[in-house]
């Protein structure tokens, strides 16, 4: 549905330079194809990222742009180009912390009972496409750090297609800007100097985390990826086209326990991709439920 | 609620002036809330507004706020031209409502109020367009007088009302249920009452009679479906009643969405996300909107 505000609009101001139609196609271009949607709010970011790729390839305005990503013969490979500037620079730690607050006030509780009832202490959280490692790391210390958890373990899987990015993730050395909402005590808890004004995850950190490298499109290894209970795969399956990414989310269907969870980027929508996970929306962020046997989700409102 | 307590509501509805009769331009402005913005003779809305001093400043005040503010509106006819009679029907219609309470009564935080009646409003007229729902404004006035039973209990019951909301912060509940607890009744009963005596349609009886207990009611209208959904997802998106409380919400297995997808096939339509990232976009202005009309002079300065 497209969502007419302009009744509410007033004189809100427009996104800088945004205002030519052709950044509205290629929003609506990358929406089809990659599932990420940019709000009126957030044109900005796409247009800056639009701008940089036309800078880098002498193009000369968003129409010709658009030409680029929709009817020339590498449109696929610029089309990714294009995604990997729009999601740059989102991998700091605790970068989403709307979604580490829903697992506090929600999920765990919830996936908890479900475990208890089979006599299981274990929580399983999977990392689907973590990149340099900065998701898992993030993950490991908030659950380290949950009261609710004591007397619990858990473990996390992270995995990744590229080799070079796994072998940063398990070194666990990062600079300011990775560690640039990371508090002061949990520095001093989880992490040890490496020199050069970097830190380096401590041992008890990295023996929360498995690390694998993993093509999320290889069925033969995705079979055997069982009983997890959430799954993170943020702006990872808008890389992948409509067959490929519906074969993935149902994948992660039959990986997650019944009332699992699945979260996606923040922008990232698996509408007309998949219709067994039920959409949950919490304060600020929303994920996917695998349903849990028949119950409903969430209370009564 | 039961009947006796219903009888007793009513008489005490009855007893108080403020909330007995409709303030004078309700009439008058409720027949222009149901025809068309474009059917609406001008000059009507401007006598409208110049008769009562109060409403007339405040229609200065938001048309002078920088929202609009590119220039100095000094007049009636003016402040009209620029809110546009869309948005002064709504206007006029949110200040008759706030007219009822007196300022010491106010138990919810006033702007919290506005801020989610306003939220409502746009979501529920917003879901009704993408579900080509025939009368999108009448929806929007749904939204924004859903909740006018907490205004009732505000008034009639101020210090029971008082220990409903402390009950729901402390225990993270929602409102209607601290208020059946301590009141024995609900805003929705309240507002279902003030409703049916300042003559509002029964569907706008059933908007703000029903919106929490849809799953009880064997049939459900289309607009208290879209308002259930639009009052759960301003609640879960930080326009609330000012407090964290609810903190999950498959809202495609809502009974509500049910009965929706029965009557407009076009909801399957709806990508939820994609509706909700636009929503969060549309709360700067929602908060903005509320402030300029409802704060303080020197709050809505700032």
């Amino acid at each position: 549905m497209s969502v007419d505000l302009a009744k509410e609009k007033y004189a809100a101001p427009a996104a800088p330079n945004a205002d030519d139609p052709a950044y509205l196609k290629i929003r609506d271009l990358i929406y089809r194809i990659s599932g990420i949607y940019h709000s009126e709010q957030k044109l900005y970011l796409l247009v800056a990222g639009c701008k940089r790729r036309m800078s880098a390839g002498n193009v000369a305005g968003p129409s010709q742009y658009l030409d680029h990503l929709t009817t020339r013969p590498n449109r696929d490979a610029e089309l990714r180009l294009l995604l990997n500037e729009i999601t740059i620079g989102e991998t700091y730690m605790f970068r989403h912390p709307a979604q580490l607050d829903a697992l506090r006030n929600v999920i765990l509780a919830q996936v908890m009972e479900g475990k208890s009832a089979i006599g299981v202490k274990r929580v399983r959280v999977w990392s689907a496409g973590c990149s340099t490692g900065e998701e898992p790391y993030t993950l490991a210390m908030f659950l380290l750090e949950e009261k609710q958890l004591a007397g619990w373990n858990f473990d996390i899987l992270a995995t990744d297609l590229n080799s070079n990015s796994l072998e940063t993730a398990r070194a666990g050395i990062y600079g300011d800007y990775a560690l640039r909402n990371v508090a002061e005590p949990l520095r001093r808890k989880y992490f040890r100097d490496a020199g050069n004004g970097r830190l380096e995850a401590n041992d008890l950190l990295k023996s929360h985390i498995r690390f694998d490298r993993v093509n999320l499109s290889d069925d033969s290894k995705m079979v055997f990826l069982k009983g997890i209970d959430i799954i993170f795969c943020c702006n990872v399956l808008i890389y992948f086209d409509l067959a490929s990414k519906r074969r993935v989310v149902q994948h992660f269907y039959t990986n997650l326990i019944p009332g699992g969870y699945l979260f996606l980027g923040h922008a990232e929508s698996l509408f007309r991709v998949d219709e067994a996970f039920q959409l949950v929306h919490f304060p600020s962020t929303t994920a996917y439920r695998k349903p849990p046997g028949g119950s409903a989700v969430g209370g009564k409102p | 609620m039961n009947e006796r307590q219903s009888a007793q509501l009513e008489a005490e509805i009855g007893k108080l002036e403020s909330l007995s009769t409709a303030p004078v331009i309700l009439q008058p402005l409720l027949k222009m809330l149901h025809t068309p913005t474009d059917e609406i003779p001008f000059d009507s809305v401007v006598e409208m507004v110049s008769r009562d001093g109060v409403i007339a400043a405040q229609c200065l005040r938001m048309a002078n706020s920088p929202l609009f503010g590119r220039r100095q509106v000094d007049t009636v006819r003016s402040a009209i031209m620029t809110l546009g009679i869309g948005r002064v029907r709504t206007l006029l219609l949110s200040l008759c409502m706030n007219q009822t309470v007196p300022k010491d009564k106010w138990v919810l935080d006033t702007n919290s109020f506005w801020r989610h009646s306003f939220g409502c409003a746009l979501v529920t007229q917003t879901m009704a367009c993408g579900i080509g729902h025939p009368e999108p404004e009448k929806a929007y006035l749904a939204g924004l007088i859903h909740d006018i039973g907490m205004l009732v209990n505000s008034v009639l019951y101020t210090a029971k009302f008082r220990e409903c909301l402390r009950h729901a912060v402390a225990e993270r509940c929602p409102l209607h249920v601290s208020e059946g607890a301590f009141l024995g009744f609900s805003h929705e009963d309240s507002g279902r009452l003030l409703c049916k005596r300042w003559g509002f349609t029964e569907e706008l009886l059933e908007v703000a009679g029903a919106h929490h207990k849809i799953e009880l009611m064997p049939t459900a209208g289309p607009l208290v479906c879209l308002v259930h959904l639009a009052d759960v997802l301003c609640r879960v998106r930080n326009l609330g009643y000012g407090y964290d409380e609810v903190l999950a919400v498959a809202l495609a297995q809502d009974v509500a969405w049910k009965h929706l997808a029965t009557a407009y096939p076009k909801l399957a339509d709806v990508d939820l996300v994609r509706f909700t990232l636009d929503i969060d976009d549309a709360m700067d202005r929602i908060a903005a909107l509320v402030d300029s009309v409802f704060a303080s002079p020197r709050a809505a300065a700032r």
